[in-house]
C-alpha cells in the first residue's frame, strides 16, 4: 500500500514538473514574427485568405491549424487579440443552402454581419500532419472579374488574371476560402433562434445589413463587401 | 521515508525556471541630493578625463547630471550650463571620441516633441580647458542642426579606423549619421543610404554580422532596421534575417551572448509586445525566448550584464509603470526567471538605466533612471553577490586612446566561450560603461581572452590574475 502510494506521489511530481516545463506553442506570436512574410507589401485589407492559406501551407497537426485560425480576422485581415471570444453565427452552406452554426473570431462587430452576408461555408477535407479531418470553412466567389475590386485591396494577392490565384490563396472549388468556421455544424431551430435574436448576429445585423453599402463607415466599410458580394 | 526525502529533493530539483532569494540590494541612500526629477537617458563615461567614469544622466525640463563616485556617495559634479541644459529637454545620450583626440564626446538628445520637427536642437559636447562646450554651437557646424525629434543615439566606427559617427534615431523624420569631415560636423545619412523616415527608438551598433560595425535599429510603426556593413557603408537585410518585426513597437535592445559561444546575438523588448531573444542559425535570427521572457510589457530599458558574478548573466528589463524583471541567462539560451523584491519597483516610471562599477569594487552598480508622467528619484541598486565570488573586467582602448565602443570582448575558459559588446550605445536611451564585465564560474580556468576591435583584427592575451581590471590598448 505505502508502495503504491510512494509510486503515486512520484507521479504526480514528475507530471506537474514536466507541465512547467513545457512551453506552449505561442500562436499569435509566431503570427506576428511572419507578418511580414505574409503581407510583403503590408497590405492586409481584407486579407484573411492570405491567412489562411498561409497557416494551412504549414506542416502542422489539426490542432495547431484550429488555433491560428483562431487569431486573424477573415473579413478584415487584421490581427485578432489571443483571449478574444468569437460570435456564434450562422452562414448558409454553398451546395445546400442549409444554414451551419458555428463560432467566429473577428476583430469587430460588424465584421460577423459581413460575414454573415456575404460569405458562405463549404466543408473541406485536409491532410494533416497527425491526419485528414473534415471542417467546414467560409468561402467567397472568385472576385477577379470584378470591375469594382476594390482599390484598396491588393488584387495580385487573389487573381492570377481572371482566375484565383492558387499560390496565394486557397481555392475550394473556384472558391476562396477565406477562414475557418469553427465548431461548424449543422443548426437546430433553438440555435437559429439564438442568432437572430441575439443583440449583435440579430439586431445590429440587420441595421447594417440593411444600411446602403455608401453609408457604411464602420468595420471594414465597403472593402470586403465589394470584393465578397 | 527515505523514498519520500527523494521525492521532495527531486521536486526541487525538478522546480520550474524561477529563483526567488532578494537578488538586489537598494543602495540609492548613496546618491547625494536626489530629488524627485523627470529623468530619461544615461550613459557612462568619463566626462572630465580624469579616468574615472560618471553616469551622465538626462533630465527632460531638469538638470543633466554627471554623478561621480567620491569618498562612498555619487555626488553630481557638473554645474556648467551648457552641460545641465535644463530647458532641451534631453532624452537621449550617448558618448565617444568623435574628434579622435582620445577623450570621449557627449552626443545629447533632445526632444520636445514626441514626433517631427522639434524646437531645440542636440547638443554634441566636447571638455576641453576644463570647460564644456557645444560642438554644434560652432558657426560651421550650425546647418548640421538635428532639429527632428528622436530617441536614441549610438557610436558608429563604420570604417573600423576609429572615426567615429554617431546614428541618431528619429522620430518622425530622417535619421542623421554625423561625423567629423575637414574638422566640421557633417551629416552623411543621405550618403549612406541611413536617411530613412521612421518611428525611431533604439539603436545599437557592434559585430552583429561582420567584423565591422553592424547597426540594429529597433523602430516603432515601421520595420527594424538590421543594417550590415560593407565595407562602411550599410545595406539593410532585417527582413531576410528575420528581424523586422514590423507589426511591433521597438524598444529596449542590446547585444548579448544568449549561448555563451563566442558571438554577439540581439535582445529586442517591444512596448507591450512580445520581447525577443534573436539567436543566429543559418543566416537567420531565430527568437528562442521562452513564454515568460517574450510576455508582452511597457518595456524600457534592457541591459544585459553579470551583475552577481555567477558568470553568468542577467537581463535587466525596466518597465514604465509595471514591476521590472530580471532573468538569468542560462547555458543553451534557457531564460530562468529571478523573482525581484529589492528593485521590483511596481509603482516606478522607469526611463532608463545604465550599469557601471562606479565604486570600483568588482561589482557592478545599476542605476534606474525614473520619470516621464511622474517625477521619481533615482534609484542604485547592488546585487547581493557570493563573498568569494571573482570578476575580471576588460577595457579595451582604440588607437586613439579612447574607448573602444563597439569592440567585442571574449572570455574563452574550459567552461564557455562569452561575447560582450563595449556598449555603442543606446539600446533605448542609455549606454553602459565602456568595459566587458565578467563574473568567474564555479572551478573555471584556463582563462584567455580575446579582443576583436572595430576593424575586425583580433588580440588574444593569457590571464593569469583575476579580480582585476585589464586595459588593452589598439595598436
Amino acid at each position: 500500500m505505502k508502495k503504491i502510494f510512494n509510486i503515486l506521489v512520484l507521479v504526480i511530481v514528475i507530471l506537474f514538473n514536466f507541465n512547467s516545463f513545457a512551453e506552449e506553442k505561442n500562436y499569435h506570436k509566431e503570427l506576428i514574427t511572419d507578418w511580414s512574410r505574409i503581407f510583403p507589401d503590408q497590405n492586409r485589407n481584407a486579407a484573411g485568405p492570405k491567412f489562411f492559406k498561409y497557416i494551412i501551407d504549414k506542416k502542422i497537426t489539426y490542432k495547431d491549424f484550429v488555433e491560428f485560425n483562431k487569431l486573424y480576422c477573415a473579413v478584415s485581415g487584421s490581427l485578432i487579440d489571443p483571449d478574444s471570444e468569437p460570435d456564434f453565427l450562422f452562414v448558409n452552406e454553398s451546395e445546400t443552402d442549409m444554414k451551419i452554426c458555428g463560432n467566429y473570431y473577428k476583430c469587430c462587430i460588424p465584421c460577423s454581419c459581413d460575414i454573415m452576408k456575404y460569405s458562405k461555408v463549404q466543408k473541406m477535407k485536409y491532410k494533416f500532419v497527425d491526419g485528414i479531418k473534415e471542417f467546414f470553412v467560409f468561402t467567397i466567389k472568385n472576385p477577379c472579374n470584378k470591375n469594382d475590386f476594390p482599390n484598396r485591396v491588393n488584387k495580385d494577392y487573389f487573381c492570377d488574371g481572371k482566375k484565383i490565384n492558387d499560390k496565394q490563396v486557397y481555392n475550394l472549388n473556384d472558391q476562396i476560402v477565406i477562414g475557418l468556421l469553427h465548431d461548424g455544424r449543422n443548426c437546430n431551430k433553438d440555435e437559429i433562434d439564438y442568432v437572430k435574436s441575439h443583440q449583435v448576429t440579430g439586431r445590429y445585423c440587420e441595421l447594417r445589413n440593411n444600411t446602403p453599402l455608401e453609408n457604411l463607415d464602420a468595420g471594414m466599410g465597403d472593402i470586403f463587401i465589394k470584393l465578397a458580394r | 521515508m527515505n523514498f519520500l526525502k527523494k521525492i521532495i529533493v527531486l521536486s526541487i530539483l525538478m522546480s520550474p525556471n524561477i529563483v526567488n532569494a532578494d537578488f538586489f540590494e537598494d543602495i540609492s541612500n548613496k546618491i547625494v541630493n536626489n530629488p524627485k526629477r523627470l529623468s530619461y537617458g544615461i550613459s557612462v563615461a568619463d566626462i572630465d578625463q580624469n579616468e574615472k567614469y560618471e553616469f551622465i544622466v538626462t533630465g527632460f525640463g531638469y538638470p543633466n547630471l554627471a554623478l561621480s563616485y567620491d569618498k562612498g556617495k555619487l555626488i553630481n559634479v557638473v554645474g556648467q550650463k551648457i552641460f545641465s541644459d535644463e530647458f532641451r529637454k534631453t532624452i537621449g545620450v550617448a558618448a565617444c571620441d568623435v574628434d579622435r583626440d582620445g577623450y570621449e564626446e557627449i552626443y545629447f538628445l533632445n526632444t520636445d516633441t514626441y514626433s517631427g520637427a522639434k524646437k531645440y536642437s542636440d547638443r554634441l559636447i566636447d571638455f576641453e580647458g576644463n570647460k564644456f562646450l557645444d560642438m554644434f554651437e560652432i558657426e560651421k557646424n550650425k546647418k548640421e542642426l538635428n532639429l527632428t525629434a528622436g530617441r536614441s543615439v549610438a557610436c558608429v566606427d563604420r570604417k573600423g579606423n576609429g572615426e567615429y559617427g554617431l546614428y541618431v534615431s528619429n522620430y518622425g523624420g530622417p535619421t542623421r549619421f554625423y561625423e567629423i569631415e575637414d574638422n566640421k560636423i557633417k551629416d552623411k545619412s543621405a550618403d549612406l543610404n541611413l536617411d530613412k523616415v521612421t518611428g525611431g527608438r533604439a539603436v545599437v551598433s557592434g559585430h552583429i554580422l561582420t567584423d565591422r560595425s553592424d547597426i540594429f535599429a529597433a523602430n516603432e510603426r515601421g520595420a527594424n532596421f538590421l543594417l550590415k556593413n560593407n565595407n562602411g557603408f550599410f545595406e539593410d537585410v532585417a527582413f531576410d534575417y528575420r528581424v523586422d518585426d514590423v507589426i511591433q513597437n521597438g524598444r529596449g535592445t542590446t547585444l548579448s551572448d544568449i549561448l555563451y559561444r563566442g558571438r554577439l546575438d540581439i535582445i529586442s523588448g517591444n512596448w507591450q509586445g512580445y520581447h525577443r531573444a534573436y539567436v543566429l542559425r543559418d543566416n537567420q535570427f531565430k527568437d528562442i525566448g521562452n513564454i515568460k521572457f517574450d510576455k508582452p510589457s511597457r518595456i524600457r530599458t534592457i541591459i544585459s550584464a553579470d551583475f552577481d558574478n555567477d558568470g553568468y548573466d542577467e537581463v535587466f528589463m525596466n518597465n514604465i509603470a509595471e514591476p521590472n524583471k530580471l532573468f538569468r541567462i542560462k547555458e543553451n539560451g534557457i531564460f530562468e526567471e529571478i523573482i525581484l523584491q529589492t528593485g521590483l519597483e511596481p509603482g516606478g516610471f522607469g526611463t532608463g538605466a545604465a550599469v557601471a562599477d562606479i565604486d570600483g569594487d568588482g561589482i557592478l552598480e545599476l542605476l534606474v533612471s525614473r520619470g516621464e508622467s511622474k517625477e521619481q528619484p533615482l534609484t542604485l541598486y547592488k546585487a547581493k553577490v557570493k563573498k568569494d565570488s571573482k570578476y575580471l573586467r576588460v577595457k579595451p582602448l582604440n588607437k586613439y586612446g579612447a574607448p573602444a565602443r563597439g569592440a567585442t570582448v571574449t572570455l574563452i575558459t574550459d567552461q564557455r566561450k562569452h561575447s560582450k559588446t563595449i556598449d555603442a550605445g543606446s539600446g533605448y536611451l542609455c549606454q553602459m560603461e565602456p568595459v566587458a564585465h565578467y563574473g568567474i564560474r564555479k572551478n573555471e580556468k584556463n582563462f584567455k581572452l580575446e579582443v576583436k576591435w572595430t576593424n575586425g583584427k583580433k588580440k588574444l592575451i593569457n590571464i593569469s590574475e583575476l579580480n582585476k581590471t585589464i586595459t588593452i590598448k589598439q595598436k
